[in-house]
């Protein structure tokens, strides 16, 4: 009795690995081509991207910034044509898990694929928001030097990380990540700095306020400064 | 393309068939001070030019105050007069120009193609806001393309020696060595024109660009000397006008000025690629020196802006500035007050930096050039300092010595502007 269940047992599972041997080799020749997919890309992004002056555009436009402040030291053009790698393998991986016909591996794939639009919103949002604020940052550095306010660079960076952080948050609730949270701290943060910053200015800094108020309705020029004509 | 005017200019034009001279006005909100000019340039034509016929055109952009009324009020004795309008559209009353009066450039567009229809031989333009402007600025303009048939009469004022630092440390020394010719102010508000050179600017495609908007003086210059043009001076005296614009700041100012001259280098880079040094260009009138009265000028505060450029806009300038320019410039910053030098070397090469920087857009162009203002201020610092004491001919020497520094200079700029 004993040796005709485990007989039969054995005798299923068998029937069950030669039933399902082949969705694993499927699986196995995807991640395969996978692999080798994802190396092609890379080459010939390495080689083409360069040569349409990737790398330049990006130091032009601060995308080469927004990336080494992101820890990206590689230049631009292979930073994209590792990305694209990556992209091309994690989709061969979804389709090989997807040929091991599996019910959850099959709702694993489906929800991944309805999830990759939002990650990659959220990921252009993130590159946005980096190039935004770098930009604003660069903008009130250079403003505030030229005015000769000794906090030039806590303003620009202050400019810096209000710009990002906001940018941050509508990427996180793009891809659903704690949405009420991220709202709700973001609101409070950004709120208490702004009442931070209008007590100090007020209170603190009444007679710069005074100051920069009576310059600005003044509207004086910069010849009343100096007894020099610029032109 | 011939360029729009409106129907009554059309049929004034029209009327008046032909003139031998033309002296255009632009104007804006300019009620106070129009009616002396019109009066002189009046007196200046009836004077110099008896016999020759002869056209005064204000080209108003739009004034609330009464100017054209003034104009056509002005008694002018034998000129025409022509009153037409420039187009001032929202964008001219939003981003108004430095200096001069918004709308400018359209301003000039107009009076050239009514110059052009008139078949005037010899034009000038002088601005609406003079009070400093005599008959014989008319002969000074005029004369030259008349009698020795000269394209283009620049002004040469006379000024204090802490006027016009910008042109100073810029955007002379650089014209003269692009262009190879001494034209001491290339940014005058009056000049003379043939109208040989009134047809080339008219066929220029830039008068809906923002050289039209900001820098149509120094356009107007460097398009005569670029093209070829015969091109001399006019000694004017002192310029008094109204008080400009007083919003205007100095950032703004600065990048309207260098944007124009670095947009220029570009368009004309074949043309100055192959200038080798610099010659004076003629000159007309009697030049005289100037009183040196003492100026107040807050060199301190110049300094501070320009040491906490030094150390805070590094990474900024990195992107423009050579790694040994920037390693230089970094070097100063420790300076005090009496012994702070910019040299000449090195502020040439701070200019031809930012000139590629802008060039191969390094950064955006706005910020690119505001990010300059430091290093302008240093410049300008040091030069009052070094010239403190100095009068007039020691002044003129000292920017001599930095025209030629660029002159000396410009052999590495051709090679690295490839």
């Amino acid at each position: 009795m004993l040796n005709e269940v485990i007989r039969t047992t054995l005798v299923e599972f068998a029937d069950r690995v030669r039933g399902f041997a082949p969705n694993i080799l499927a699986m196995l020749a995807i991640l395969l081509v996978g692999v080798l997919a994802a190396g092609a890309v890379r080459f010939a992004l390495g080689f083409v991207l360069p040569r349409l002056g990737v790398d330049r555009f990006a130091e032009r436009s601060g995308l080469g910034d927004v990336a080494r402040r992101a820890g990206l030291t590689r230049r631009p053009s292979r930073t994209i044509a590792l990305a694209a790698a990556w992209v091309v393998l994690a989709v061969f991986m979804l389709l090989a898990v997807a040929a091991l016909d599996v019910r959850v591996a099959v709702d694993l794939v489906s929800r991944a694929f309805a999830w990759l639009p939002h990650l990659l919103v959220a990921i252009a949002l993130l590159l946005a928001g980096g190039l935004v604020a770098g930009f604003a940052r660069r903008s009130v550095l250079i403003a505030a030097v030229n005015a000769g306010l000794p906090s030039a660079r806590l303003l620009a960076s202050g400019a810096h990380a209000a710009l990002f952080v906001l940018f941050a948050a509508m990427a996180l609730e793009e891809v659903g990540l704690g949405q009420r949270v991220v709202l709700t701290a973001f609101a409070i943060s950004f709120g208490g700095v702004v009442l931070a910053l209008a007590l100090a200015f007020g209170l603190a800094g009444k007679e710069i306020a005074r100051e920069s108020l009576e310059r600005l309705l003044r509207r004086r020029g910069p010849e009343d400064e100096d007894g020099l004509k610029h032109l | 393309m011939s360029v729009p005017l409106e129907p009554a200019v059309t049929e004034r034009v029209r009327e008046l068939g032909s003139a031998e001279l033309v002296v255009g006005i632009p104007s804006y909100d300019n009620a106070r001070t129009i009616g002396h000019v019109v009066r002189a340039v009046a007196a200046g034509l009836g004077k110099h030019f008896p016999g020759r016929s002869a056209v005064i055109v204000n080209s108003d952009g739009g004034s609330r105050d009464g100017t054209p009324q003034v104009v056509a009020s002005t008694e002018l004795g034998s000129p025409q007069a022509i009153l037409a309008r420039h187009p001032l559209g929202p964008v001219h009353k939003i981003l108004t120009p430095y200096h001069g009066l918004p709308g400018k450039g359209s301003a000039l567009r107009t009076i050239f193609a009514i110059a052009e229809r008139l078949g005037a031989r010899a034009c000038a333009v002088v601005d609406s806001d003079l009070r400093s402007i005599t008959p014989e600025w008319i002969e000074l303009l005029l004369g030259p393309i008349v009698q020795h048939n000269f394209d283009y009469v620049a002004p040469l004022y006379l000024r204090h020696k802490y006027d016009g630092t910008i042109t100073n440390s810029i955007v002379y020394p650089l014209t003269r060595a692009l262009y190879g010719r001494d034209v001491r102010q290339p940014i005058g508000g009056e000049f003379g024109f043939s109208s040989r050179l009134a047809s080339h600017y008219l066929a220029r495609p830039v008068w809906e660009s923002d050289v039209a908007r900001f820098g149509i003086d120094v356009w107007m210059t460097t398009t005569a000397l670029a093209g070829g043009f015969r091109v001399c001076e006019s000694f004017l005296g002192a310029k008094i006008h109204d008080p400009k614009d007083p919003g205007a700041d100095l950032a703004a100012m600065l990048v309207q000025v260098v944007s124009a001259v670095f947009d220029l280098m570009e368009t004309h880079h074949d043309r100055w690629a192959g200038v080798e040094g610099a010659e004076p260009v003629p000159l007309f009138g009697f030049p005289h020196g100037v009183g040196l009265e003492p100026v107040s000028v807050n060199v301190e505060r110049m300094l501070g802006i320009f040491g906490q450029g030094a150390r805070d806009l590094g990474e900024v300038w990195g992107r423009a500035l050579e790694p040994a320019t920037l390693r230089d410039v970094a070097a100063l910053a420790g300076a005090g007050e009496p012994e702070f030098r910019f040299r000449d070397a090195l502020w040439v090469k701070v200019v031809h930096d930012f000139a590629i920087a802008y060039r191969r857009r390094a950064l955006p162009r706005e910020q690119l050039l505001r990010s300059l203002v430091p290093l302008y201020l240093g410049r300008t610092a040091s030069f009052v300092l070094a010239t403190r004491e100095s009068d007039a001919a020691d002044v003129e020497a000292t920017i001599r010595g930095l025209a030629d520094e660029f002159v000396r200079q410009k052999a590495d700029l051709r090679d690295r502007w490839r």
